[in-house]
């Protein structure tokens, strides 16, 4: 084993027992790793069960009302700690768009949930260049060191 | 596969010793503990299509791809779980990309869950999102909170980056962490650092982050997340938004973001960011609202816009302006809606208008849906002022774990008179144990 892998191993192994040294004495009950009941098709409303309090997750139940508003801005919630979504979403889930390389457009891998909302419909290899031209930033999230190979054809 | 952006040898020693830990430590779990909470999906896909070339030559594209993912929880009955997700393609006629065959390890982790402060900790392959980084790496990631409600998380590894161009390579390596304070249904703020070792365009990367949860009073949040890049020595990006929740029905945000090219894209892979693809001075500021509001149980609208100032005059600014009505039935099973949007600006070449149908109905263990879009543009684009497409999707659920589909799309737009695909796709999902999973 070189030196720096017994280095990685070490900071390893001491980051996990400061993660056990800390949650041992913690009293806040964690998220669960699975919601505990089956949740019903279509888009979730944490308040139809749930009563706008707070849990091991910090905020209200209210910020994960899955509104075109949570949807936009689901990212501001993902950053702060992932957890809480995947206690009902699959890793998966998250990857159909965040994967870090992909051919299929979220749109096609979709194209029989057109209630998701799902990125890039139609032919986005048009329209992209003018959403490109006005908020590239919004590309960069995904497109800028996660890429596709087909971006080759125009992009060299 | 495309070209990646793996170079160096202790990289890729690094990337195999992660993924083959990753895959091995949830094996010896598994021999211990048959009861593990296991799930397997798999999405294969069968497009079919057709596209003439400037030549007059037609290509045939016949990919098949495979998507599978796995996950086992409750590992011999510990709070460790293995999480694994990835993609194959191998085409059966013409080579629909880079080769006939291509694929991605996605994710391939080990994940410990602590049942006490929401500590966790992953090892292996993983997508990530804290702080300042949203990323993909071959490493760990620790996290976990006092119960003081400070708390910082910590990450470390290669990425996993993939550039476009030959012979460009990505980081070497991507450390870093977040340190917050949380006080349960009120506050949370964090300060986050991230460096990234590579030559993106003669510096490495190196991002201080601030980010803010706060509930001023119980309808209204604010929120906020910030990066400033040491390498240009410039805030890189800004977003602030404030949220108001004044019932159960309605959900408004409104907020304002900026962000500079030089600083944004200084460790981009992709050249469509480099200049002279677009002028590196430039600085963008957006100020965005929506609103989601359910009128009455079952209908919801909603409305957004944002304007988008350029420093530039070319692209120069631009308005974009959405309104939408959904409707949910069938006891949320099935959906339907229709959507308008405009986009004006300075400069006729970005202006448009699109408008958007979808339904879907699901009787027993049929699934019928429809999705249609066209686009008007202001200005012509090869010729052609407008862009319409039409996908048809028919399934039938042979076994509550099994169901059958087949797409059928239509395409007529600028880059194509006319473009037919088929799609066949068959979905499988096992499971044991209980709990809900939205897949």
């Amino acid at each position: 084993m070189t030196r720096r892998a017994v280095v990685m191993n070490v900071i390893l192994a001491v980051l996990l027992a400061l993660s056990f040294g800390c949650s041992a004495v913690s009293k806040t009950p964690s998220v669960p790793p699975k919601h505990p009941e089956e949740l019903p098709t279509g888009r979730a409303d944490c308040l139809e069960c749930h009563k706008d309090v707070s849990s091991g997750a910090l905020k209200p139940y209210a910020s994960f009302r899955h509104s075109r508003v949570f949807v936009d801005s689901h990212g501001v919630y993902a950053r702060q700690g992932q957890n809480l979504c995947s206690a009902c979403h699959a890793p998966a889930f998250c990857q159909t768009c965040h994967a870090a390389k992909g051919e299929l457009k979220p749109n096609t891998l979709l194209g029989d949930r057109p209630d998701r909302m799902a990125p890039h419909r139609g032919d986005y290899l048009v329209t992209h260049r003018i959403d490109g031209r006005l908020d590239p930033g919004s590309c960069f999230r995904c497109h800028g060191n996660r890429n596709d190979i087909k971006c080759r054809q125009c992009h060299k | 596969m495309g070209p990646t952006t793996a170079g160096a040898p202790l990289r890729k020693r690094l990337t195999v010793t992660f993924v083959a830990a990753s895959l091995l430590l949830p094996a010896l779990f598994a021999v211990s503990s048959p009861a593990a909470d296991l799930s397997l999906s798999s999405r294969s896909y069968f497009l079919y299509y057709e596209r003439e070339l400037a030549g007059g030559n037609k290509e045939q594209f016949a990919p098949l791809y495979e998507y599978l993912s796995a996950d086992a929880a409750n590992l011999a009955g510990t709070s460790f779980s293995f999480h694994f997700y990835g993609w194959g393609r191998v085409d059966l006629s013409d080579a629909s990309g880079s080769g006939k065959e291509s694929g991605d390890l996605g994710s391939a982790y080990l994940e410990y869950l602590h049942p006490q402060g929401n500590a966790q900790m992953k090892l292996g392959r993983f997508f990530f999102s804290e702080g300042a980084a949203v990323e993909t790496l071959d490493g760990g990631f620790v996290k976990m909170t006092t119960p003081l409600g400070i708390g910082f998380s910590a990450f470390g590894g290669v990425p996993v980056e993939h550039s476009i161009l030959d012979n460009t390579k990505g980081g070497d390596s991507l450390y870093g962490g977040r340190l917050f304070f949380a006080r349960t249904g009120r506050v949370e703020i964090g300060a986050s650092y991230l460096k990234e070792a590579g030559p993106f365009q003669g510096k490495d990367r190196e991002l201080y982050g601030g980010d803010l949860w706060l509930r001023v009073a119980a309808p209204v949040e604010l929120t906020g997340q910030a990066a400033y890049n040491r390498s240009t020595r410039e805030m890189a990006s800004q977003r602030y938004a404030a949220r108001i929740l004044p019932g159960a029905r309605v959900d408004i945000s409104a907020g304002y973001e900026s962000y500079s090219y030089k600083s944004l894209f200084q460790t981009t892979l992709n050249p469509a960011f480099f200049p002279p693809s677009i002028d590196n001075d430039d600085k963008v500021q957006v100020i965005f609202g929506v609103v989601d509001w359910e009128i009455v149980p079952g209908w919801t609208i909603e409305v957004a816009g944002k304007n988008i100032r350029h420093d530039k005059s070319n692209p120069g600014n631009a308005n974009r302006g959405e309104i939408g009505v959904r409707h949910a039935y069938n006891e949320k099973k099935d959906a339907a809606g229709i959507s308008g949007a405009v986009v004006t600006a300075d400069r006729e070449e970005n202006e448009y208008s699109e408008i958007r149908g979808f339904a879907t109905y699901s009787p027993g263990k049929f699934r019928l849906s429809l999705d249609a879009l066209n686009q008007q543009y202001k200005r012509p684009i090869n010729g052609k002022k407008n862009a319409s497409q039409i996908v048809v999707s028919a399934g039938y659920r042979f076994f509550p774990s099994f169901l059958l589909s087949g797409d059928f799309q239509w395409t007529q737009s600028p880059t194509f008179s006319s473009d037919y695909a088929g799609l066949v796709r068959a979905t499988l999902d096992l499971a044991t144990g209980m709990g809900g999973k939205k897949k």
